[in-house]
């Protein structure tokens, strides 16, 4: 059973489908292989999980599309959520 | 790829063989409902509508009725005006007899109340019947489909495993020569500029783009931040972070394809592939400009277990929320939380989900038809009720 789903292999998150405590290794599939991710905090179902180190100002990769912005610099294991992430879409009126 | 489907006298397949009983104004929706109930195989299309709109939604209402009676899923149509709508009932009947299907129209003011146009419309619905059950299915290539989708009642499933896998089934059928239609202005907001870039050319990028803009324009004049509001407490609770990242993964359902082609809210698209429709997110609405749009199978994703089918089109549900599969098991027709357990890729999901479709297209009926969980229905409509 995996514990998180890489949804794009350019993706630099995961997604934790099950509660991870700090320390436990998350493992997801990639293709037919699979990785896994020492979360280094709690990280609750639903939540992501950075797989790289993302730095500030670079974009977080999810569905391979940017989906926001490193506000600080995140490392691996590092949960990824609105405490470290900016905002990038703004209408284009 | 292949189905068995109703031919219609048009060209169009269809993937269900009812008789619409079609009310032309929200009015004579008791009488619609008696005659369905009485004539098996007579499907109830009622709504809220016909009357004491402004004209541009008038128009974009009898388009709607107009495009939903040609609906190959429909093999005749009998139309029950009142009288006085605002909507005309002559020019309803006679472009959907452009399709050259069966269309009779009878008005409840001329025949003398409902008791006698439940009687008159019984009779006539009964030999449209009779006439139908003589239509027989016939195999088609998967091109011919017109098939729509949308999410409602999402979770943090939706945009892991349900809309990847309606995103692989869209990939598919473009793949196979047919239509598949998306829509949902409020999901698609966050991830429009993404979307318009990919579209096979500028101006349906641009449709894509002033969509979304105008649904944020009409919710500011109505005192709203619809923007600012987008990204609710119970998402980011759920692991949502941007507005980015909602949107995105509601678009996966669209698969990777480039938009062909963006038509209005019940208009029927001129081409095939990838097209944009302006629906909103609300499934009585959505539902309904789909199926004016032509859409014969709907796949619909929910996290936490949206009900609705709809009256002339069947609506496929499917979760990757295994609570949800198991309690709401009358209602979900397909499993895809295999994907979350890891023992399922979304490619083998995705092609297990569009065996499902060719299946029924073909005549397996859906849980929400089985249930009749599928009379709810209205039309979109803008601006104020007067």
């Amino acid at each position: 059973m995996s514990k998180a789903v890489l949804v794009n292999e350019k993706d630099n998150v995961v997604t934790a489908v099950s509660d991870l405590k700090k320390g436990e290794d998350a493992v997801y599939k990639v293709g037919s292989a699979t990785g896994q991710i020492k979360a280094n905090e709690d990280i609750p179902y639903g939540h992501k999980v950075a797989l790289t180190k993302i730095a500030k100002g670079s974009d977080i990769i999810k569905y391979g599309e940017a989906i926001g912005r490193a506000r600080s610099n995140i490392d691996p294991g590092q949960w990824v959520h609105t405490h470290n992430t900016d905002e990038t879409y703004a209408p284009s009126r | 790829m292949k189905f068995i489907g109703y031919p219609r006298p048009d060209g169009k397949v269809g993937t269900r063989n009812h008789v619409g009983v079609m009310a032309t104004v929200g009015c004579v929706n008791e009488v619609v409902l008696a005659i369905c109930h009485q004539i098996k195989g007579a499907v109830p299309i009622t709504h809220q509508q016909g009357c004491l709109t402004v004209t541009s939604d008038l128009a974009q209402v009898q388009q709607t009725l107009i495009n939903m009676g040609k609906n190959p899923n429909l093999a005749a149509v009998l139309l029950v005006s009142l009288g006085c709508e605002s909507v005309f009932p002559n020019e309803i009947r006679d472009e959907i007899a452009k399709s050259r299907k069966p269309v009779e129209l009878i008005n409840m003011h001329q025949l003398g109340g409902s008791i006698k146009t439940i009687t008159t419309g019984c009779e006539i619905a009964e030999q449209m019947v009779l006439d139908a059950s003589e239509i027989h299915r016939q195999e088609f290539d998967a091109s011919e489909l017109i098939v729509g989708c949308k999410c409602g009642s999402s979770d943090a499933t939706s945009g892991l495993s349900s809309n990847l896998a309606v995103g692989e089934v869209a990939d598919i059928l473009v793949q196979e020569g047919a239509t598949f239609l998306f829509g949902e202005v409020c999901d698609i907001m966050g991830s429009e500029q993404i979307l318009a870039q990919r579209a096979a050319s500028k101006e349906v990028g641009q449709k894509v783009i002033d969509a979304v803009n105008r649904l944020i324009d009409m919710a500011e004049s109505a005192g709203a931040d619809v923007v600012g509001c987008q990204l609710t407490e119970g998402n980011k609770k759920g692991g949502i972070t941007t507005v980015a990242e909602k949107a995105i993964g509601a678009t996966t359902k669209a698969g990777s394809t480039a938009p062909q082609g963006f038509v209005n809210y019940g208009e029927i698209p001129s081409g095939k592939g990838l097209w944009i429709i302006p629906t909103p997110g609300r499934g009585f609405e959505n539902l309904t400009g789909l199926a004016a749009a032509g859409a014969v199978v709907h796949l619909f994703t929910t996290g936490l277990g949206a009900p609705e089918g709809h009256p002339i089109m069947p609506v496929i549900k499917l979760t990757g929320n295994i609570n949800t599969w198991n309690k709401l098991n009358t209602h979900m027709d397909v499993n895809v939380s295999s994907i979350i357990d890891g023992v399922e890729t979304i490619e083998e999901a995705g092609r297990r989900l569009f065996e499902e479709l060719l299946k029924v297209a073909s005549g397996k009926l859906t849980k929400a038809e089985v249930l009749r969980y599928d009379e709810s229905m209205n039309i979109l409509t803008y601006g104020p009720v007067i």
